[in-house]
């Protein structure tokens, strides 16, 4: 298991690292000359310019320029940003907790909602149970979520104002979740019902209903647990997926995250914390994707040593 | 005036200012009166060497204060210097401090704290607003309460600039790297509790703070505890927290003013004498814009009263001249002159001239920065271009990138693609803005010309106001008559508040400086 | 952004993609899904190739009726906030729309192909890092991705539309690589490497031929997502500026209207969900034409 674990670890590590070739790249695919990009605002001097050239170093080769950045990074400096001049990984870091907050709620929401339709659809195969959570399903997954958290926004707390709009407490949350929980529910649901299909089709299951089981006991110990084990494989993408909405969804409801942080960023021009947010978004991908790698290791003894 | 007294005499060492505020009331109110005001975006620092929005700019209004203030006429009036004085030859201004002003950090203000902020404000990483405060050479600490400041030329706006919040007085105690981001000590009246990047600020009433010079009529500390700044960025959410009451102040969705205007919940308070202007400037080194005949067109075939009825409907003026209404030297008659009244036949005319027709429009891109409903009139403004056979291209992005980009096309003369113009805003309380925009190198590398620096300088010089105002009226006319500056409205930002019925006295004073110091708050 | 649909596919595309059936039309007309998505895209391509046919005003003019006006006789989906025909400007938004299909799929699509092909093909080191590198961009999500593009070529539809094609390449390469893969494993490919098969003999020949059927799946299929990602980024002032009457963009400029005018929010987001659907469905349509086995679950 720790020699799995230290696999999968090296395998984060390496996206890490292409990230931060990524991200140093990144700037200079900007047509134009980086630093006055970035620092040109009016009243700045040819010669402050050059002087913050110096400093960031953007007057070396790029392998330089990518090691001095590399070194900059293992001391957890990701450099400061244009808009306020500050530190970008502070910037990152306060605003990190909105954004993980809204993804595990979301998580929850998706799982629970989607792998229970999707078990319903697959055990009522073929009846109108299945049809109508597969046609759901689909529409779910056709809605864009900024449409349905605009929906949402407009009926539950414009309309009937049952909850609050303007931030600052856990009830500002629901919204968000449930948008962008419920866009993902049907994606989980689709694929919960195809593993179950394909589990319930197996020999495994059927004999033990013709030994005559209780269908609790058969849909419980055997069929659930197999069944989960390609949708938890799936996790991992989901959860990168969520990460991904959010920057949608924080935008639509003004959720003080990383993502909202992201767009203001480009419209900011602010590359710093552009490139901050692309390696933190990896970093934290990758990590997440460790740790559920683990977990459907410990659920699929199988995977280890495949 | 017995709340106060009492504060005065009963203020505890160690607890905060709400706490103390609250115990003094006793009875009569329970908890700490919090008032929460919402805007679209957040700050983008809280030191003011590193910003230049009004965002910020408000927020450092409630944290530091200034050497002079505004009167509710714009005139500079003594504030923490109670008195200043100028050299002969205009060189030299000596300013004499108030007495008794404490820094939150509980510091007394002083000549070194003036001293500390004009220098940080020229130091390695100057202020980015550096040459709005003149040509200063020395700053000399002459005992605590006295401090001079030398000139290298005269310098026509230098008192008024120290009356704006660019030249916000930081004390001497921010020394960490923190300082602007998470930390910020001035003398002003609140202090800050707390920044949360893109969600709020807190502030506490600072129970030492003493008003000399604002334009409203507590001289002590706020009357409410705590102020909340807030981003909401959507308008409709603001007005949906404004109608709840989670929010007390906040810009509303301009369609629906006259709606909350007829339903009377919502007091609608409009900020008067903001010295916001909001104009055309053009790409000049390039073409189609290095030919003036299509700045021209551009300008004609604009209408920009139309634009602004349909969306602020009345709560902005068309501007003739390139600085704003309330500012010295503007003055509608003498500008219209110059302008270019709205007349699409004269702009096809124009660039007929110049080899456009329908079937080859004059294509360009046009420049606007968020927020405000601009990119809405832009949209406008683009409708009416079209209809003489220009083509804009809308491009939405950021203030502070606007600046980069505008500056980046100044300075791209060989690049192939067609000339960009903007819609470039700028609020500044003195007509020396003209001289930081268009005096070389100028704030963009825009248009300049010799004979501009000349007369710019002249407008920096002229102490004297008849005098000056000629000096400055020249300039205004050159700048239009090249269509190097074309102005269209004013105000155009955040100049708009809804405020709910238990706020009683909030006040905007000019150039859009918001003054929570009269403001009580009701119960309920 | 949601890449469930095709995600979901990939692995199970990539054992049964070569599977072709006669029928295939019939089989596609035969499925409720496949028919409905084949309905919903023709109306779709039928709406932007007769935009000016279709419209009652120009998408562009600006007071063709009051301001804000509900929907009535005579603006079936009411006016925007410059009097704009919502009607009219949703119609030629399909003209958009496709052309953000077609553009970003297609930028994809031949992208990630060429890179699956060479991988699959190439085995040993190359297969290795080429694959380790679309994982890796493949686990930053398409969003992310796009914005980085956004980042480097500022915004803009085109823009998007470049930005959404790249940001999807590592999928179809993932895809491909896996098809190609299981067909080089099968008894066929083996004899034609001991007929002597040369490289391009077997690519083109071999291999091309049963990637392509997967591929059209998963373009049908990723033409909803582009839409999608493509609606998200206008609506985030990322993609379409004014006055292009893009549906995303459309819905960015409602919401400060949404209470005014909540038409204005709701039609646009159902022609983006009802074109999405659409191609959902013909994707799982022409999935269940294409693999016989799909069809009997």
């Amino acid at each position: 298991m720790a020699r799995f674990i230290l696999q999968r670890l090296m395998a984060a590590l390496v996206t890490i690292w292409i990230a931060t070739i990524a991200v140093t790249i990144l700037i200079h695919l900007v047509p134009g000359d980086p630093v006055r990009i970035m620092y040109g605002s009016f009243q700045t001097t040819p010669e402050e310019l050059e002087a913050i050239r110096v400093r960031l170093g953007l007057d070396q080769p790029i392998w330089r320029q990518y090691l001095m950045y590399l070194g900059r990074l293992l001391h957890g400096d990701f450099g400061n940003s244009i808009v306020g001049d500050q530190p970008v990984i502070d910037i990152l870091m306060t605003r990190f907790p909105s954004t993980l907050a809204l993804t595990l709620s979301s998580l929850f929401i998706a799982v629970v909602v989607g792998m229970s339709l999707g078990f319903l659809a697959a055990y009522k195969r073929g009846t109108w149970v299945d049809v109508s959570a597969m046609v759901l399903a689909i529409v779910g997954v056709s809605m864009p979520h900024f449409w349905l958290g605009l929906l949402l926004l407009f009926l539950f707390a414009l309309q009937l104002q049952w909850l609050p709009v303007a931030g600052g407490d856990w009830r500002s949350l629901i919204l968000p979740a449930l948008t962008l929980g419920l866009a993902n529910a049907a994606v989980l649901a689709r694929l919960t019902r195809s593993a179950m299909i394909d589990i319930f089709d197996q020999d495994f299951v059927r004999t033990a209903h013709a030994k005559g089981l209780p269908k609790s006991i058969v849909l419980y110990r055997h069929a659930l647990r197999s069944g989960l084990v390609p949708v938890v494989s799936m996790l991992g993408l989901q959860f990168a997926y969520l990460m991904g909405g959010a920057i949608v969804v924080e935008n639509v409801f003004a959720w003080n995250g990383v993502g909202r942080l992201a767009i203001e960023a480009v419209f900011a021009r602010d590359y710093p914390l552009i490139q901050g947010f692309i390696l933190f978004f990896a970093i934290i991908v990758a990590l997440a994707s460790v740790v559920i790698d683990v977990a459907y290791a410990f659920l699929d003894p199988r995977i280890r040593y495949s | 005036m017995e709340i106060r007294l009492l504060r005065d005499v009963w203020r505890p060492p160690v607890l905060g200012a709400a706490l103390a505020g609250t115990m003094a009331l006793g009875g009569a109110c329970a908890t700490a009166q919090e008032l929460v005001w919402a805007r679209y975006g957040d700050i983008d620092s809280l030191d003011p060497h590193r910003a230049t929005s009004t965002l910020s700019m408000q927020v450092w209004d409630q944290i530091y204060d200034t050497l002079l203030a505004f009167d509710m006429d714009g005139n500079p009036q003594p504030n923490l210097a109670s008195g200043n004085e100028a050299s002969e030859d205009g060189l030299v201004y000596t300013f004499t401090l108030n007495e008794g002003i404490m820094c939150h950090d509980g510091t007394p203000f002083d000549a070194n704290d003036v001293k500390f902020t004009i220098d940080r404000a020229f130091g390695d990483t100057p202020s980015l607003t550096k040459t709005s405060w003149g040509p200063i050479s020395d700053v000399t600490v002459v005992d605590d309460l006295t401090v001079q400041v030398t000139l290298e030329s005269k310098f026509g706006a230098f008192l008024p600039f120290l009356a704006d919040s660019f030249s916000s007085m930081v004390c001497d105690t921010n020394t960490a790297d923190t300082f602007g981001s998470s930390t910020a000590i001035g003398s002003g009246p609140f202090k800050l509790v707390e920044w949360v990047k893109g969600d709020e600020i807190v502030l506490d009433a600072n129970p030492d703070f003493k008003n000399f010079g604002k334009p409203v009529e507590n001289a002590g500390p706020p009357m409410f505890d705590r102020l909340i700044v807030r981003t909401v960025p959507e308008p409709q959410t603001r007005l949906a927290a404004l109608r709840t009451g989670e929010v007390q102040i906040a810009e509303p969705p301009f369609d629906d003013i006259e709606a909350i205007k007829s339903e009377g919940e919502l007091d609608i308070v409009v900020a008067d004498n903001t010295g916001q202007n909001v104009f055309w400037e053009f790409t000049i080194s390039r073409p189609p814009f290095d030919d003036i005949r299509a700045r021209q067109a551009v300008a004609y075939a604009t209408d920009a009263q139309m634009a602004i009825d349909i969306i602020y409907g009345g709560l902005s003026q068309r501007e003739w001249c390139p600085i704003a209404r309330g500012v010295f030297g503007n003055d509608q008659e003498f500008c219209k002159q110059f302008g270019y009244e709205y007349n699409p036949e004269k702009a096809m005319e124009l660039l007929a001239e110049m080899g456009f027709g329908p079937d080859n429009p004059l294509e360009t891109t046009m420049f606007v920065w968020t927020g405000g409903n601009r990119h809405k009139l832009a949209e406008i403004f683009q409708a009416q271009l079209a209809q003489v056979g220009i083509k804009a291209a809308i491009e939405i992005m950021d203030i502070g990138t606007m600046n980069a980009r505008v500056k980046e096309q100044n300075e791209s003369p060989d690049d192939p693609s067609p000339g960009t113009f903007d819609m470039m805003t700028w609020s500044w309380y003195d007509p020396d803005i003209l001289y930081q925009l268009w005096h070389s190198p100028g704030a963009y590398s825009g248009f300049q010309t010799p004979e501009l620096d000349a007369m710019l300088e002249e407008t920096r010089t002229t102490i004297e106001p008849e005098a000056r105002l000629e000096k400055v009226q020249a300039v205004i006319q050159y700048l239009m008559e090249n269509a190097a500056h074309v102005g269209l409205y004013t105000p155009g930002w955040e100049w708009v508040f809804a405020v709910r019925p238990e706020v009683e006295g909030f006040k905007i004073g000019p150039f859009l400086h918001p003054i929570f110091l009269d403001v009580t708050l009701e119960e309920g | 952004m949601v890449h469930g649909t095709t995600a979901e596919l990939a692995d199970d595309l990539a054992t049964n993609g070569s599977a072709r059936s006669r029928g295939f039309w019939r089989a596609l007309l035969a499925s409720p899904s496949g028919m409905i998505g084949l309905a919903i895209v023709g109306l779709l391509v039928f709406s932007a190739l007769a935009a000016p046919l279709l419209a009652p005003f120009d998408p562009l003019r600006m007071a063709a009726g009051p301001r804000l006006d509900p929907p009535s006789a005579a603006h079936w989906m009411g006016t925007d906030d410059f009097g704009r025909d919502v009607l009219s400007r949703i119609i030629y938004g399909a003209r958009l729309t496709l052309q953000i299909g077609v553009i970003a799929v297609g930028i994809s699509l031949t992208c990630g192909l060429l890179l699956g092909l060479v991988a699959g093909y190439s085995s040993g080191w190359t297969e290795r890092i080429l694959m380790r590198l679309v994982d890796v961009l493949f686990s930053f999500t398409e969003i992310v991705i796009a914005l980085a593009c956004l980042a480097i070529f500022g915004v803009g539809l085109t823009n998007a539309m470049i930005a959404i094609g790249i940001a999807s390449i590592p999928f179809y390469a993932r895809v491909t690589h896996s098809v190609v893969l299981v067909e080089k494993g099968k008894p066929y490919f083996e004899a034609a490497i001991a007929a002597g098969a040369g490289h391009g003999r077997l690519i083109f020949l071999h291999l091309l031929p049963n990637v392509i059927p997967t591929l059209i799946v998963i373009g049908t299929l990723g033409v909803s997502t582009a839409v999608l990602a493509a609606a998200g980024l206008s609506f985030l002032g990322l993609g379409a500026q004014p006055p292009q009457p893009e549906w995303g963009f459309m819905l960015s400029s409602s919401r400060d209207l949404i209470s005014r005018a909540p038409w204005m929010m709701i039609f646009p987001g159902l022609a983006i969900a009802i074109t999405v659907l659409g191609f959902n469905l013909l994707g799982d349509g022409v999935r269940e034409a294409l693999d016989p086995r799909q069809r009997q679950r």
